[in-house]
């Protein structure tokens, strides 16, 4: 593999993105309450440069960063590539780092974490010391975590978890948080914690590097710390914690530590949420007693503002969401040419290209994603042909209203596992996390004879002699036209 | 100067007058503190110059809500078990 030059944590990362015109500081002194948030809003939803806000109001010393992978700009810079990478390329390039081989954390000293610079214990704890922002009018609470990712670990498997749990200041110790059923850390609660009595220790880092936030986001079954370092490659420095014994990355801007109460649950949200609503009821939910925070010198905190497309909640997820699901097709044989979640869907629809060499293919895959554990992520599939670009929204839509039988192309999954999330479902269904799935089969059927039943795709690219397709783009300027980029 | 408290609610029956009740309410006094919570007896009146603190009430989605309240908090409870503290 050649020499991968990603920013190794949350500073180089923004110092890279001012650079090359992905980031714009802002000078001028922003409110935490809603101001922040706004601007934040806005950048996501103009595309703009994310903003990193220098100095914010009742906290000198402190600043923001916003909107950090809410383009595909910055997710190219963020992997160490050219920032004018193409999706797919991106894409590529993720795929073939994350199947190489893992690369193992190391455990640095505590005097050399940068994240240790500053450490409140004891009386000292006090969430409010951290410029936690309101990021939505309207929400439940001040949002301590939006880009950040909560660590625990298994006590009897040691299975390592770093995940992108939403957590709410709900006073100077206590944090709220959304933790579902069918996540990892909702098992292990469910499973291991609750029927011991037993607090879990936590550790929540804030402003990673941005490989380990996108590590925190995907959906894949290898460790974060792992997966970080074949992100980056190179090992993820990790540093103790100090009060638990977990294990969290030493260039964090926050660490916040403490313990989850399993048997104890204070209200939380509600939260603009990145399917462009607020839906999730306001809930009694998980509760994390905050023991300890450390912080790095002119700490930054990363902010991730979630509502309509696009930010991080739909952008990252759905890439990477998209691609594990495309791993796990091909690691069952099916002969997909890719998997792609349109960001705009809010990662609820998964578009697959497949060779439709056999009957029923789409919904085998329809079922091997639902059944996995990415499942209740999404409810939509589409099955489209080799033949259509799965990127180009035109083709899947041209695709979609032409080839799929209102009848026999659509196959309806009721009473499975969804979100509460889910703004088009019951609040019944919400509140238990039911949801109900659909496979779009847009392929023609395999018992149609190929010259006689199914129709010709009449397209420039499909119905002429390459001769004359040739003739026509070279001579395409003569003709009178501007240059087809 | 009186204090300026909010609480969310799904039915406005929940805010009902002349009882005790048990709230969670966040503070919106200026500073660094706005925001956090509190569980608390109260009482509280559609009259604004009835009780001594004033109550902004939003829905359940986080709509504001028109109607106003005073709120006078009777208490602080403690609803964390004892091993958390």
């Amino acid at each position: 593999m050649s020499k991968i030059s990603a920013p190794k944590d949350n500073r180089e990362f923004i110092e890279a993105c001012v650079k090359s015109g992905d980031a714009v500081r802002i000078k001028q002194e922003v409110d935490w309450e809603n101001e922040a948030g706004a601007i934040v809003r806005r950048a996501c939803e103009l595309g703009a440069a994310a903003p990193f806000m220098e100095k914010i109001k009742d906290y000198p010393g402190f600043s923001y960063f916003g909107a950090p992978l809410s383009t595909y700009r910055r997710m190219a810079i963020s992997m160490g590539m050219d920032p004018a990478s193409s999706l797919p390329d991106i894409g590529k390039e993720y795929l073939k780092r994350t199947n190489s081989e893992p690369i193992a954390p190391v455990v640095i000293d505590r005097k050399d974490a940068p994240c240790k610079e500053n450490i409140l214990k004891g009386k000292d704890v006090d969430l409010c010391k951290l410029p936690v922002p309101l990021v939505h009018d309207g929400d439940g609470g001040r949002y301590v975590g939006t880009w950040h990712a909560v660590i625990t670990k298994h006590p009897e498997r040691g299975d390592v978890n770093w995940g992108m749990y939403r957590q709410m200041m709900w006073d100077g110790r206590t944090m709220s948080g959304a933790v579902f059923p069918f996540s990892d850390l909702g098992k292990q609660l469910s499973e291991y914690y609750l029927p011991r009595g037993l607090s879990c220790p936590f550790a929540t880092a804030i402003g990673l590097s941005p490989l380990a936030g996108m590590a925190a986001c995907a959906p894949s079954p290898i460790p974060e710390p792992e997966l970080i370092g074949m992100l980056s490659g190179e090992p993820v420095r990790l540093v103790k914690c100090e009060t638990n014994d977990l294990e969290v990355p030493a260039d964090a801007e926050i660490i916040i530590e403490g313990e989850i109460c399993p048997d104890y649950k204070v209200e939380e949200g509600p939260f603009g949420e990145y399917t462009g609503y607020r839906t999730s009821p306001r809930d009694f939910r998980v509760t994390f007693r905050v023991n300890c925070i450390t912080y790095r010198n002119n700490a930054t905190m990363t902010i991730s503002n979630m509502g309509v497309p696009q930010d991080e909640g739909q952008l990252l997820r759905s890439f990477s969401l998209g691609l594990e699901l495309e791993k796990l097709l091909k690691s069952q044989g099916i002969p997909i040419t890719g998997v792609y979640m349109h960001p705009r869907s809010t990662h609820h629809m998964m578009i697959v290209g497949v060779k439709p060499t056999y009957s029923g293919i789409a919904q085998q895959i329809g079922q091997l994603a639902f059944g996995s554990k990415l499942g209740p992520w999404f409810h939509m599939v589409m099955v489209v042909d080799d033949q259509t670009d799965i990127f180009n929204w035109d083709e899947v839509y041209h695709a979609f209203c032409t080839r799929m039988h209102p009848v026999n192309g659509i196959h309806v999954y009721k009473n499975s596992t969804g979100t509460p999330l889910y703004p088009f479902t019951t609040p019944h269904d919400r509140k238990y996390s039911i949801g109900s799935k659909v496979v779009f089969d847009c392929l023609w059927p395999v018992d149609w004879d190929k010259i006689n039943d199914v129709p010709t795709l009449v397209s420039f690219k499909n119905v002429y002699p390459k001769d004359v397709q040739d003739k026509v783009t070279s001579n395409w300027t003569a003709y009178g036209y501007p240059e087809v980029k | 100067m009186k204090n300026m408290w909010e609480v969310f609610v799904m039915d406005m029956a929940e805010l009902a007058e002349g009882k005790d009740l048990e709230l969670t309410i966040r503070t919106l006094n200026p500073g660094v503190q706005k925001y956090t919570y509190k569980r608390v007896k109260c009482q509280v009146s559609a009259r604004l110059d009835k009780l001594p603190d004033s109550l902004q009430v939003r829905m359940g989605r986080g709509q504001l809500s028109a109607n106003k309240f005073s709120i006078k908090v009777l208490e602080e409870v403690q609803r964390m078990p004892e091993k958390y503290l």
